[in-house]
């Protein structure tokens, strides 16, 4: 029965880390940049939705679509100053630049907010019910559904949709989509707006279940970079099956023995995985050439 | 004299004449401090540009090796009171001691990989700082770390210790200079911009980071043991991400492959650091929205904005080329290059499929066929750049198959690309004289310019010598790659589609350059479409379509042979047909 409420407890973490690594593989596919700001933003959004609570006091479902608009103008900030003057260069550049946004973000949060950590309300009102003994909360499920219904969305968004071919044409080669027509701008623009929005989403169920600091975001954006190397650099559903592993792996690992060796062995097992396959347990999307 | 005139000499000079003078004026304990910060965190910088900026690898390990060297000399010398000699030779030895454990899986993965696996190395570590409270303190730490005191003189702080790190600092300056100086600093430049070019003329970039990423860590262990030695205490903070995030900045804002840009860096970030103190520990804001800017506005820095500035308002003169000295080949191999059922397929496409070939020492062999026949993937598999997936490759009697190929570079290969890759901003004569590198074994870099020389008249580029790269036209671009191939003293020359981009008057100059050379015992193949370019220099031919030779021989049969008739002029029976005259 412990058991089942531990993994109850780290699918629920997992479907969490997987919301931040959907930002994170969205952004990669459509420009090839790893957008290291990417749990900076989901912090951002708790706080937003904190601060948003503060003053409605109202159900999180209603804050979500305001939480999710302010970010997509926060995605597109983003995109304008870290990403497009430089699109030409190194994707090593916009790592960087990404690293300061995440600072930048990170330290105004702190400045602004201060460093407590804050809590937004629950997705809807309501106590925790039992099945069968279990305590299952209701936040916990909504996290579920909520990551399972955008991660469907995303992957019917890139697979079946004309917007997503014309994304995936812009991560593989931007001239040759400018050449087809496709708004490549509009379109990089787009991508970021909507992974920071997804980020929002993430940030206000993850202030609920587990309080956000401004200094989470590190934490949040190494698990999700993890989440999509285990997964294979830029798979969606590989990175959703990242999250799972490493979030049940961090929770029945810390509940038996501790957190701290919980996480030593998990990037222990990620620099063996590295060693071993390069590529990510189910290969990457696409093979880089020497 | 002259040394001030040239690139940014005299405004760098000046400014450290005017910040001596200023720290001399204004002395007040407060400020010494900042600048022995500074000083510290300068030979921090200094490692972090080995492995960022000359290799070129983001890593994000700089913060803990600069924070286990903080934590080696804090521990040791508070717990166990050894003098400084021995915390300090430690304090080295640690973080490189954990760069070469963990240089094997994180050297050879791309950047983006390289970067998270140095994180997560980081985060162990700061991990192991926090909870190993017997040794190391926990989150609080260890107070009362002794001051320096060097063979029973100390050195208190204030002055003293200021004259120390900024001693340490130059020493660590000159070590720098003397490593990436010459020849070996643009193979750096080479490896970094273009790891394809580089390995062609024979350069191990692993083995290069490899050795980058050990001196970073040695300079960041040095830089934690004098930051402990003027902070007296050791705690979490020395290992928490704003020092990585501060060493990035640094680096970045003065420029990540001038060694002065590690100086500018240090000092500005510090002190930038003071004059946002009102914004308490969110000065790291200031070092976020400097960074972008940076990156974004100037990615060359500070220092390297300010050459730029003088290069475009106060052009310098190119000094005159060198005196040309020549240049000895390898000797001719007793066997060629014997290819046996080579098979390479991508997918669904049989890129090669069954290829048999034998090359004579000093002959010359051209191979056409039309596009996409599997040319330049010959190329790539003799040359250890694919591999490939059945079959056997001997060169002077050895098999080459599953060599790299900057292995097979210094084993006597070489070639040139489809598309010229050189480094732009380096003259002529310097991408030719990268060739001479040999695995750091090279000639010196007047006598490697010298040889540059030598073979840049012999390919007729002489005009081009002191002319950066991006300036030269297609034809010229050619013979410099030419040059720069040969300057790695090959014995066996591949050369990619060289015709490609050239006009008539320049193919047949360069016909005529090609056949020079090979008079010299080289092996050369040639791979181009074009029949009557080749048909000037080869010796023998041979017709590649859909992966399969289908017709060879010397250049009458080949010409006259149905097979490459009907390759080129299409015709019922193609490729089908031609297969089967193989056959």
């Amino acid at each position: 029965m412990l058991f089942i409420q531990l993994a109850l407890n780290g699918l629920a973490l997992g479907a969490a880390y997987a919301l931040v690594a959907l930002g994170f593989v969205l952004i990669l596919n459509a420009t090839r940049a790893v957008n290291f700001a990417q749990g900076d933003l989901v912090v951002t959004g708790g706080f937003i939705g904190a601060a948003l609570a503060s003053q409605l006091p109202v159900p999180g479902f209603v804050l979500l679509p305001f939480v999710m608009a302010a970010m997509a103008g926060v995605g597109l900030c983003v995109s304008a100053l870290a990403y497009w003057p430089i699109r030409s260069r190194p994707p090593v550049s916009v790592f960087i630049t990404t690293i300061a946004v995440g600072i930048i973000l990170q330290n105004g949060l702190n400045g602004v907010f201060g460093p407590e950590p804050r809590t937004a309300p629950a997705l809807l009102p309501g106590a925790n019910f039992e099945i069968l003994g279990l305590a299952i909360s209701r936040q916990s499920l909504a996290i579920i559904c909520v990551a399972a219904l955008l991660i469907a969305g995303q992957l019917y968004l890139t697979n079946h949709t004309q917007v997503g071919r014309a994304m995936r044409a812009t991560a593989q080669d931007r001239d040759m989509a400018a050449a087809l027509g496709i708004p490549v701008a509009r379109m990089v623009a787009l991508t970021f707006a909507a992974a920071a929005a997804l980020a929002g989403v993430a940030g206000l169920l993850l202030a609920n279940q587990f309080f956000v600091t401004p200094t989470d975001g590190t934490n949040f954006i190494i698990k999700a970079y993890i989440a999509v190397v285990i997964g294979g650099w830029g798979r969606i559903g590989g990175a959703l099956a990242g999250a799972m592993l490493i979030a049940l792996f961090e929770t029945l690992v810390s509940a038996w023995i501790d957190y701290t060796v919980a996480t030593g062995l998990l990037y222990a097992a990620v620099l063996t995985i590295l060693f071993v396959r390069p590529s990510g347990i189910f290969g990457e999307v696409e093979g880089r050439r020497a | 004299m002259a040394w001030l005139l040239r690139g940014v000499n005299l405004p760098l000079s000046a400014a450290a004449a005017v910040l001596i003078l200023w720290s001399l004026v204004s002395s007040d304990s407060y400020s010494l401090r900042l600048l022995t910060t500074a000083g510290v965190f300068a030979i921090a910088v200094l490692g972090y540009q080995f492995i960022f900026g000359y290799a070129g690898a983001l890593s994000l390990a700089q913060g803990t090796f600069f924070g286990i060297g903080a934590y080696t000399t804090g521990i040791i010398g508070s717990q166990l009171g050894w003098g400084f000699e021995a915390t300090f030779a430690l304090s080295l030895a640690f973080p490189v001691l954990l760069a070469i454990l963990v240089a094997a899986p994180v050297l050879r993965l791309d950047s983006h990989y390289f970067a998270l696996a140095t994180l997560g190395i980081g985060q162990v570590v700061l991990l192991i700082a926090i909870n190993w409270q017997s040794v190391t303190g926990g989150a609080n730490g260890i107070p009362g770390v002794p001051g320096i005191s060097v063979f029973a003189i100390d050195v208190p702080r204030g002055w003293p210790l200021l004259m120390f790190v900024w001693g340490l600092a130059i020493l660590a300056a000159t070590i720098a200079w003397l490593a990436i100086r010459g020849i070996t600093g643009h193979a750096f430049a080479l490896m970094r911009s273009d790891p394809l070019a580089a390995m062609a003329v024979g350069i191990d970039i692993r083995r290069l980071r490899f050795k980058a990423f050990l001196i970073s860590a040695l300079l960041a262990g040095a830089a934690g043991a004098l930051h402990v030695h003027t902070n007296r205490v050791i705690s979490p903070d020395a290992l928490e991400f704003h020092i990585m995030v501060a060493i990035l900045a640094m680096t970045v804002v003065g420029g990540r492959t001038h060694i002065a840009g590690a100086f500018v860096g240090a000092l500005l970030l510090t002190h930038l650091a003071e004059w946002f103190r009102f914004l308490e520990h969110y000065y790291l804001l200031a070092y976020g929205i400097l960074l972008l800017l940076m990156v974004v506005a100037a990615p060359w820095g500070l220092v390297g904005t300010a050459e730029r500035l003088r290069e475009r308002l106060l052009p310098e003169r190119a000094p005159p080329p060198p005196q040309p000295s020549p240049i000895r080949l390898a000797a001719k191999p007793v066997s060629g290059l014997e290819i046996r059922g080579l098979k390479k397929r991508f997918g669904g496409v049989r890129a090669l499929d069954g290829i048999d070939l034998e090359v004579q020492p000093g002959e010359i062999l051209g191979v056409f066929g039309p596009n996409g026949c599997g040319k330049t993937t010959l190329i790539n598999i003799v040359t250890g750049l694919e591999a490939a997936d059945e079959g056997e490759i001997r060169w002077a009697g050895r098999p080459i198959d599953g060599v790299t190929t900057d292995a097979s570079a210094r084993a006597g290969i070489t070639r040139t690309f489809q598309k010229t890759r050189l480094l732009e901003d380096l003259t002529a004569l310097d991408n030719v004289a990268v060739g001479r590198w040999e695995g750091g074994k090279g000639p010196r870099v007047g006598v490697a310019r010298q040889q540059a020389m030598g073979l840049l008249n012999e390919l007729d580029a002489t005009d081009a010598a002191m002319i950066p790269a991006r300036n030269l036209p297609q034809g010229v671009r050619r013979r410099v790659e030419i040059a720069r191939a040969l300057a790695a003293r090959p014995s066996l020359l591949l050369l990619d589609e060289p015709a490609t981009g050239l006009n008539e008057g320049e193919r047949q100059a360069l016909a005529e350059t090609i056949e020079r050379i090979a008079q010299q015992g080289l092996t050369l193949v040639v791979v181009d479409h074009d029949f009557a370019f080749l048909s000037e220099f080869a010796h023998r031919m041979v017709c590649l379509d859909h992966g399969t030779i289908v017709a060879a021989g010397t250049l009458e049969e080949v010409q006259h042979h149905p097979a490459v008739k009907s390759v080129f002029l299409g015709g019922p029976s193609s490729p089908k047909g031609a297969r089967e005259l193989n056959d």
